[in-house]
């Protein structure tokens, strides 16, 4: 074995504790958005939905605005509307990138919030930590979601005991992510700062979701400029 | 509109947006990179929010509270994302034995 090859191997195996509660927790959600999207898009589009977005909020919004009755250029507009956080995902992590457009455009397929965060705080190259992270998660999402179309409601019920324990997954991950990028101490009193406002925020308007999240994370980092 | 069309549509806005903004669109501006470079903890602080608080206006559940609680604590004191989740989970598997 090359010592490149050796190099990946060690590095995806000091990724797998952080990456695999990440990627089953995004399983349960994605058996959640099968049994939940079948009835409404049919079994196969249902899957074929997860294998050609990967994007859970994507998805979920998709499938509750056709339940509710919205025009299609609404629906689109709200997935218009949630694909625009991809653009500070995006500004954060490619800094960090060395390779070229076209490798970016491959890893972009894994642009979610989970990779992005995993690539900023873990040591090895982030490229092969979106990868790693992010084939995962696809994998996960994807045979989530067949699980919940052949399992349906039965399959959404069986996890339903232990949804509340993914849901716990993500906070935990993104506090733990905060804490790792906030290298200063001023990095860490504007997380502190866009935490608390976000709280007040959704608590208000909780339609603002997370792209209300993320403008107030812009807005502290823009405002709070003090190293 | 088709619900395949609608899909599909809904695909490639997800798809494109994503290459846009990683693989066409140029770096940030000067003016800008000192925002991008500050970004990161607030960013996560503000998703960590986004998950607990929900998108329903319900509030979470206490055991997820602790959870977060725990894992604060622990990434106050030790500086690793995996006892971060361990002790957020921790918090959480006891939470919900108590509570």
């Amino acid at each position: 074995m090359t010592s490149e090859a050796t190099n990946v191997r060690r590095g995806a195996e000091r990724l797998l504790p952080a990456a695999l509660p990440v990627a089953a927790a995004i399983g349960v959600f994605g058996i959640i958005y099968g049994a939940a999207a079948s009835p409404v898009l049919g079994p196969s589009l249902t899957i074929a939905s997860s294998v050609i977005t990967f994007s859970g909020a994507a998805q979920f919004a998709l499938v509750a605005l056709l339940t509710a009755g919205a025009a299609p250029a609404g629906a689109l507009g709200a997935v218009g509307m949630l694909a625009l956080r991809h653009i500070p995902l995006a500004a954060v992590v490619r800094s960090r990138l060395s390779s070229g457009r076209r490798t970016r455009a491959a890893l972009s397929w894994f642009l979610i919030d989970e990779t992005t965060g995993l690539a900023l705080s873990r040591p090895d190259p982030p490229e092969r930590t979106m990868a790693i992270t992010g084939a995962l998660a696809y994998g996960a999402w994807v045979a989530g979601t067949i699980a919940g179309v052949t399992g349906g409601s039965a399959a959404a019920g069986s996890v339903g005991a232990i949804e509340p324990l993914a849901a716990a997954v993500f906070p935990v991950l993104f506090i733990g992510l905060a804490a790792l990028t906030a290298s200063a101490r001023s990095d860490a009193a504007r997380a502190v700062i866009a935490g608390g406002a976000s709280v007040g925020l959704l608590v208000i308007w909780p339609e603002a979701g997370a792209l209300g999240a993320i403008a107030v994370a812009i807005v502290v980092a823009s405002v709070v400029s003090r190293r | 509109m088709s619900t395949l069309t609608l899909v599909l549509v809904a695909a490639v806005i997800t798809i494109g947006s994503r290459v846009a903004a990683l693989a066409v669109l140029p770096p940030p501006p000067d003016a800008l990179a000192g925002v991008v470079g500050r970004l990161p903890a607030p960013l996560f602080a503000a998703l960590a929010a986004h998950s607990l608080v929900g998108t329903d206006g319900s509030g979470p559940e206490p055991a997820i509270v602790v959870a977060a609680v725990c894992a604060l604590a622990a990434a106050a004191r030790w500086p690793s994302l995996l006892i971060t989740l361990a002790a957020g989970l921790g918090g959480f598997g006891a939470a919900s034995l108590v509570l």
